[in-house]
Parts: C-alpha cells; sequence; structure tokens
C-alpha cells in the first residue's frame, strides 16, 4: 500500500483557518502571481532538525541547490550535523528515462555505509513524483536490509506550498516513526513539542525552564530532535504546538490515535513566555507544579525586568511598524509592547483570521492592519509618525526614504528573540537600530545637490 | 597536465555545490533591463532560486513561477500555466521581456515551448533547461543563446568600433564593469550580454524587486549584429560567438578562456592593441596596472608558492583562479568542478575532478587553504584549514558583487588577498604547534 497521504484530506483539515469560507483548496496557486517555497520546501523545514537522520532529496539540484546547510536550526546531537549535511541523488537524463530506483537504493546504501544515521528520510520531488519511481518499494527495502527506518515524504513540489508540506512531514512521522518504540521511562509530566525547530535556538532559551520544574520534553518535532525519542512520543501526556498550525492535523491524530491532547503555545516575548509556560502546567493538571510554575514566571519576570531597565528609557514613546508574516504579526509585536514600544501597524497579508484576531486583540482598537504592506506601509509611517520600522530586507529601503530605523526581522536572521532572554537580544538590536545614524545618512543629498 | 575524472562515481551528492540549469537561466534573464525571469515549473524551484540569489547578492530578486501543481502536471501540456503566467505578470508589472525557462518537471511533461511562444505576443523569450542536465554554467550559455537567436536582428553592416562582450556565469557584476571600462579605455564601445554590472552591483535606488533593474536593454540586444567583434569569455560561453555570427557572418569572434593574471590580461590586451590599431601606446592607467600587478607577484609568490589550494567552483571560474595563482607558483592540488567542462583538461593542476565537498573531505591531506563558495567555509572548520570565499552561493558575506579578480587590477587584490590568507592560516598554526609544546614541556 502506498504511504502516500491523502492530500485533499490534508487539505481540507479542519483546522486549517484558510479552508473556513473558501471552496475548494487553498493550494492552486496562480500561475504568474505566487511567491514561497514548494511543499517539498515546507517539508525540508519541518524535518531537518532532526540532526541525527541523514535528509536525502530525490531530485534534481533546483530541489536543493543553494537550500542546503542553511537551515539555522542548531542541534546537541554529539554525532555528525546532518541537518547541515546535504545528500541530493542529482538525477540525470538516465534516471528520468530508465527510472532512478536503483540510484535511490544505492544512494541510501552510501549514506549509511558513511554516515551511520539513526534514520533516512527520503524526500520525493516533482521529476522522479512525474516518472513514477516507487519510492516506499525502496524505502521498505532498505529499510529492511539496513534495520533503520528509511521514512518515504511524497512532498513533491507541485502537491502544494510550504505549508501543505509541513502537514506531509507530520503524516509520515506519524506513519513511519511515532509508535515504533517504547521510551525507557515515563513521568507524569512528559510532553511533546510539536513545530519547534529550535530556529537559532530558540528551544535553549525556555527548556531548561520547563526541565527546572520537572517537565519532561519527551520528544521533539524536530528542533534539537532525536530519531529515538520521536519514536516513543506517543507515550506523552501532551502536545504542544509552538507557532505551527500547519502540524494540528498531526497532534489531532495523535488525539485520536493515543488519546494525548495538545495546546499551542508561543515563546515570543515575555508575556507570551509566561502564559505558554502555564498553560502547559494548567493542562498537565497538577496544582503543585502550577503553584511552582507561578513562583517560577515571577521570578523570570522580575529578573528580566531588571535588565531591561536601562532600555525602558531608550524605547519611552517609541512607534514601530510591524511588517512581517503569519503569526509574526502578533508575536513579535507581543515582544515589543513587552519593551515598552507602541505598535502603531502591522502586516496581516498572509495571516490567517485567527492570526489576525489575535494581532487585534494585541495591538488594540486603533492600531491599523495591513492588507498590503509593501504599498501601505510608507504612508502608515508618515501617519503614525512611526519611529522604527521591523521588516524582512526588503523595505529597507522604504526605511530609508523615511528616515527611520530599520530592523531585518525576516527568518534568516542569526540570532534567537525567543524566551525571556531573547527578549533582551531583541531589545539590544532595537537599540542599535535606533541609534544608528546609518539611516539618516545615506539617502542625504550629497552637498552639490539642490 | 592534470588527472581529470569528468564523472562522479557515485549514486548522489554529498554536501554538493552544483547548481542547476535553470538557476542559471534566470540569474541570465536578470542581466537584461526590466526583464522579468519566468520559471517554468513547479513553485519551489523559483522560490529556492529566489532566496538563493537574493542572499547572495543581498537584493531583491525578481523572478516568478508559473506554479504548475498536480492537476496541470497531468492535464495541460504547459499552455495554461504559461498564457496564464504572461497575462498576470503583464497585467502587473508590464515588463520590457519575460524570459521563459524550463525545469525538469515539464521537460519531462514534455511541454512544446516554442509552439506555447508563438502564441504570445508580448515580448518574451524562451529556453529549455532541464534541471537533470547541465548546471549554472549552462543555463547561463543557454539563455545567452537564446536571447540572440531570438531578439538579435540579423544584420549586414559593421560598426568598426562596437564589440559584444559575452561574460561567463561566474563573473561578478563589479567585473563585468571593470572589463567593459578597461576595453572601452581602448577606444571600443562595449555592450555586454547578459549584464549583471548594473542591476546585481548593490546600487542604492529604489528596488521592489517587480522587475530587474539595470542590464543590457531589449534594444540593444535587438541591435547587437552591428557589432565588429564578439568577445566570449570562458569555454562555457564560446558557442554564443557562432550564434551571434549567424545574424551578421561579417562579425569576428575573439575566444578568451580567462581574463585573470598576467598572461590571461596581457593576452586582452595584445588582440586591443592590435584591432584598435593603437600600435603599443598603452592607455596609461592599464600599464601603471600591469606594474602594480608585476610588484604584487613578487609580494605574494612565497606565501602563495608554498601554499597547496584547494578550488571548489565552475568550471570556467576554476580556469580562471588556478590560473591566476599558477603564475606565483600556487600548487592547485585540486580543483573540484560542479560539471564537466573542456576547459577542466587544460586547468593546471595535481587532479581536477567533477565531483562534491565530500569528495574534498576525504582529501583533505592533499591540500592547505580552500577557495570556494560559502559551503567550504564549514569544510574548513571539519577538517581544520582555512577558507576564502568565492562563487555561488555565498550567504556569509557582504559586498560579493564588488569583489573584483580579473585583469591587472583585480589580480593584484586576489594575490594579495590569499597570501594574506594563507599567511594567517600558517601562523595560527604555528601558534598552536608552540602552544603543543609548552603542553607537552609542563607535563
Ligand atoms: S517544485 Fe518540485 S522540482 Fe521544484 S523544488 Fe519543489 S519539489 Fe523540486
Amino acid at each position: 500500500m502506498s504511504s502516500k497521504p491523502k492530500i485533499k484530506e490534508l487539505l481540507a483539515e479542519s483546522a486549517c483557518e484558510h479552508n473556513k469560507g473558501k471552496k475548494g483548496s487553498c493550494n492552486a496557486p496562480t500561475p504568474g502571481a505566487t511567491t514561497g517555497g514548494c511543499a517539498l520546501d515546507g517539508a525540508q523545514i519541518a524535518l531537518f532538525p532532526f540532526a541525527d537522520a541523514a535528509h536525502l532529496i530525490h531530485g534534481p539540484m533546483s530541489c536543493v541547490g543553494g537550500a542546503w546547510e542553511t537551515r539555522l536550526t542548531p542541534t546537541s546531537w554529539s554525532g555528525r550535523d546532518l541537518t547541515q549535511t546535504g545528500f541530493a541523488t542529482d538525477i540525470s537524463n538516465n534516471d528520468v528515462i530508465f527510472s532512478g530506483e536503483k540510484k535511490l537504493a544505492a544512494a541510501i546504501d552510501h549514506i549509511v555505509t558513511n554516515y551511520a544515521p539513526e534514520a533516512v528520510f527520503v524526500y520525493s520531488t516533482c521529476v522522479p513524483a512525474m516518472t513514477g519511481d516507487d519510492i516506499d518499494a525502496v524505502c521498505k527495502q532498505r529499510s529492511e536490509k539496513h534495520g533503520i527506518p528509511c521514512v518515504p515524504v511524497h512532498a513533491p513540489g507541485f502537491v502544494g506550498a510550504k505549508n501543505l508540506g509541513s502537514r506531509i512531514a507530520g503524516e509520515a512521522v506519524l506513519k513511519h516513526l511515532i509508535g515504533t518504540k517504547e521510551p525507557e521511562e515515563t513521568t507524569p509530566f512528559d510532553i511533546n513539542l510539536i513545530g519547534e525547530h529550535n530556529n537559532t535556538g530558540e528551544l535553549w532559551r525556555y527548556r531548561h525552564l520547563l526541565e527546572e520544574l520537572g517537565i519532561r520534553v519527551l520528544s521533539t518535532f524536530s528542533g534539537d530532535g532525536r530519531i529515538a525519542s520521536i519514536r516513543t512520543a506517543h507515550r506523552a501526556k501532551l502536545n504542544v504546538i509552538v507557532c505551527a498550525k500547519s502540524l494540528v492535523s498531526m497532534t489531532r491524530k495523535m488525539q485520536e490515535q493515543y488519546g494525548i491532547p495538545w495546546i499551542s503555545c508561543s515563546f515570543y516575548g515575555k508575556t507570551d513566555t509566561s502564559k505558554s509556560i502555564l498553560a502547559i502546567a494548567e493542562a498537565l493538571g497538577d496544582a503543585d507544579l502550577i503553584e511552582r510554575t507561578r513562583a517560577l514566571i515571577a521570578r523570570e519576570e522580575a529578573r528580566l525586568e531588571e535588565k531591561l531597565v536601562p532600555y525602558r528609557e531608550i524605547f519611552a514613546g517609541k512607534k514601530a511598524v510591524l511588517n512581517t508574516g503569519g503569526n509574526k504579526a502578533w508575536s513579535i509585536a507581543s515582544a515589543l509592547q513587552d519593551l515598552g514600544i507602541e505598535v502603531v501597524a502591522t502586516s496581516v497579508r498572509k495571516s490567517t483570521e485567527a492570526d489576525k484576531a489575535k494581532a487585534r486583540e494585541y495591538l488594540g482598537e486603533n492600531a491599523i492592519l495591513m492588507t498590503s504592506p509593501a504599498t501601505q506601509q510608507a504612508k502608515v509611517i508618515d501617519d503614525t509618525g512611526a519611529h522604527l520600522l521591523l521588516a524582512g530586507g526588503r523595505s529597507l529601503y522604504t526605511a530609508i526614504k523615511k528616515r527611520i530605523a530599520f530592523t531585518d526581522v525576516n527568518q534568516e536572521k542569526k540570532k534567537s528573540y525567543g524566551g525571556y532572554d531573547g527578549l533582551l537580544v531583541l531589545a539590544e538590536d532595537l537599540k542599535n537600530s535606533l541609534q544608528n545614524p546609518v539611516f539618516e545618512l545615506v539617502d542625504r543629498k550629497a552637498p552639490w545637490q539642490k | 597536465m592534470a588527472e581529470v575524472r569528468h564523472k562522479s562515481g557515485k549514486p548522489l551528492q554529498v554536501n554538493p555545490h552544483k547548481l542547476s540549469q535553470p538557476m542559471g537561466a534566470t540569474l541570465a534573464f536578470l542581466g537584461v533591463d526590466r526583464c522579468m525571469p519566468l520559471m517554468h515549473g513547479g513553485q519551489g524551484c523559483a522560490s529556492f532560486t529566489k532566496v538563493m540569489f537574493t542572499r547572495h547578492f543581498c537584493e531583491p530578486i525578481a523572478l516568478q513561477t508559473t506554479a504548475v501543481n498536480d492537476v496541470i502536471a497531468v492535464l495541460d501540456g504547459g499552455d495554461y500555466s504559461i498564457l496564464e503566467s504572461v497575462k498576470n505578470i503583464h497585467d502587473k508589472v508590464a515588463p520590457e521581456l519575460i524570459g521563459v525557462h524550463t525545469t525538469g518537471l515539464t521537460e519531462t511533461k514534455g511541454d512544446d515551448l516554442r509552439g506555447i511562444a508563438s502564441k504570445i505576443d508580448v515580448p518574451l523569450v524562451y529556453v529549455n533547461t532541464p534541471d537533470y542536465q547541465g548546471g549554472l554554467e549552462s543555463g547561463w550559455a543557454l539563455t545567452t543563446q537564446a536571447l540572440i537567436d531570438q531578439l538579435t536582428e540579423p544584420c549586414d553592416r559593421i560598426d568598426a568600433q562596437k564589440i559584444v562582450l559575452v561574460p561567463h556565469v561566474s563573473l561578478q557584476p563589479i567585473e563585468v564593469e571593470k572589463l567593459r571600462d578597461f576595453i572601452e579605455s581602448f577606444g571600443f564601445k562595449v555592450v555586454a550580454v547578459p549584464d549583471l554590472s548594473s542591476s546585481l552591483d548593490n546600487h542604492l535606488g529604489e528596488k521592489q524587486a517587480s522587475l530587474s533593474s539595470g542590464g543590457v536593454t531589449v534594444a540593444e540586444v535587438k541591435q547587437l549584429a552591428d557589432a565588429a567583434f564578439v568577445v566570449t569569455l570562458g569555454a562555457s560561453v564560446k558557442p554564443v560567438g557562432t550564434t551571434l555570427q549567424k545574424k551578421n557572418p561579417a562579425i569576428q569572434h575573439r575566444h578568451f578562456d580567462h581574463v585573470n593574471g598576467l598572461q590571461g590580461t596581457d593576452a586582452l590586451v595584445a588582440w586591443l592593441l592590435e584591432t584598435s590599431g593603437r600600435g603599443d601606446r598603452l592607455p596609461p592607467v592599464v600599464e601603471r596596472w600591469r606594474k602594480r600587478l608585476q610588484d604584487a607577484m613578487l609580494d605574494s609568490h612565497f606565501s602563495i608558492g608554498q601554499t597547496r589550494f584547494l578550488l571548489v567552483a565552475e568550471p570556467d571560474h576554476l580556469a580562471s583562479m588556478a590560473a591566476s595563482l599558477r603564475e606565483v607558483g600556487g600548487k592547485i592540488a585540486l580543483a573540484i568542478s560542479t560539471v564537466d567542462s573542456p576547459i577542466l583538461g587544460d586547468i593546471e593542476a595535481d587532479q581536477v575532478i567533477v565531483g562534491d565537498l565530500e569528495d574534498a573531505e576525504k582529501m583533505h591531506d592533499a591540500y592547505d587553504l580552500i577557495i570556494g563558495n560559502f559551503h567550504t567555509e564549514a569544510l574548513a572548520h571539519r577538517v581544520a584549514k582555512k577558507a576564502v570565499m568565492r562563487g555561488f552561493p555565498n550567504y556569509e558575506e557582504v559586498g560579493i558583487a564588488l569583489k573584483n579578480d580579473l585583469l591587472y587590477e583585480g589580480g593584484a587584490y586576489f594575490l594579495f588577498e590569499i597570501a594574506n590568507a594563507a599567511e594567517r592560516m600558517r601562523e595560527e598554526q604555528v601558534h598552536h604547534e608552540r602552544e603543543q609544546i609548552k603542553l607537552q614541556r609542563i607535563a
């Protein structure tokens, strides 16, 4: 039987806010007017943080060329970091004409012999999906031969966008890994972190706090993740989704199959970090744990407040415009508010209905929700007298034209702004932006210009 | 000459530096002013490509996709997705040119590009660039040929002063500009095709990435065939000379594999002096830079002459870097190419292979200093060496578009940078060794 997930089902996933009020799927891209990565890209983002597994792209170099070693998801795995190792079958003319199955099998052998991974994820791409390579059969046979899981991930780009890809990745892990191993021990406070990629080390900003409370992270999907622990994930008491709506289908299925309840959390900024840690404790439902959690939150917030004192003065009365996508529209806004910065506008261009509602709730009545930030933001800066623009690199020019400070918030950023301590990093970066003369200077008229 | 391995013997690429043919095509189209490159395939190929070049150049990149999905993949011969795309792009940004290039998916489907293109009445150039063939260089070269083949009007006149310059894909924007200025200083007018020197050169300007801004204009491409000469630079673009000559057999073709280092630049200068009829009167600034390069060669030879290099790059880029280093005694222990090319046999190295960074890692005993793309930095860490960044992609450094390695001037800068890096590396090694001795003495 094919392990290909039913795309229609995944798209119609009830938890996908996009689908409300829309007929058909949210994956029909407009030719010539589409941006964003494909399903393969999304699947990679979801799974690549497993550094003890090899990630083999069965496809040509377009699918991998510039993208490997770009995932900033660190690991504490002591073996070779396979997140940062690129594997691709680089299929050629011959493979297209005669099938690439043999090559794929040999590629898996090469990887197992040379890199001894805990598992191999095999990603299908458009060309082998078209020519009909039987990836399931190859994976099955190689799993048996090598005694490690070889997991087929059917996310060729033509099935849809990134979001769908991460759901497909979740399906693959659910089907092939979760529940295939028992944990050595369990505790009443075992949780899984779902959708936490440990981007720039974000997980490490708060995991120690959970551990201090006696909450054990049984497994993560997939930041700083281990194959051995995700295989035991079915024994957790709670699934915590971290800023990743696309994985709701996965946790819903885990609830059906294993009876694990789930909650959704964000660890951006002080307010949300505190709320989330408390929500986890409450969901685990232990009175003593909840009490200890409250104490820990109070301690951490006081510690943070003290360190933020020097910044308070700098940020007093400062207004910011935020132009970034998805849940960042409100999660970063919340962090800015924690710093005492007023967020006067945010972008809701790519946001779901729930994200929009949340943005409104966080920002209040008067804030502007920009639906077309690229064209709106210049005027919004004028109208609100904003001092700071937080956006992707493309908006830099707007800030320079308006002579206001700019901070790049795109996902390629190298630092983590998550958790309590991340807020200090964000504060320092914003301070540096606000105090940098470059935004005033660079577009200055030369002395001989009128 | 070198021992050349023309093919990787492995069933996969591990830590690849090879880039795809459609990526090369995109880049070539970005060297045409007000162009919208349109990649015909699933949306991911264009997205990966866009992200890569955006991060490499630190510039917004114009690129669209026909966003072929599963239904279209099975049912449509490409007509719908291309026609729709062209319409949508045209309504929104009205480009001077749309550059359609295919990917593996649409080639496997067997879409008939020529047929579809004939139904479209907006300016459009199409090129077949399946990504299961060739690589960055061939994508760039095929696209350049397509631009000329489909746009350039036949001509029977010759403008004696006009030179068409065709650079290979690995030249940085500033290098194309330097080269053009250099040739123009001998009294010629130069049109570069493609021309990234004014589109991706990191200049401040209103850039929304809606279209490429800067580059050769469509009007200029149409008018190429009155040039007296076509100068191709890099083996990968050599066939472009013939393509242009088809538009006007009177055009003379002059090819250079590279213009790096003293001899490489001398060859260009000798030809320019001869064809311009200047005799031996060098432009003064050129003469000055030649002397500086001579001095740079002497100043750097001691360091570079004791260094064993690993070069990792596209074939034409390998050839140019190797030539520069060899002139001052640099030992090219290993040159790893992305793809096969006839130029590989001409590279003076102990070993030239088509391969990946796993190969590089395995052979780490052979070399000291690495020159290659940003992936070689992590490689250098693993094998305890140093790397100097060159080639695509480079996400680690800023200012790449303004790195100049060619002609006398760039050649001098290149040698200094490499010699200094090699010295620093050796100093660190010596320091490390002395620390070890100290520790031993204490113990
Ligand atoms: S769209 Fe298809 S071919 Fe393109 S990158 Fe995605 S999987 Fe690869």
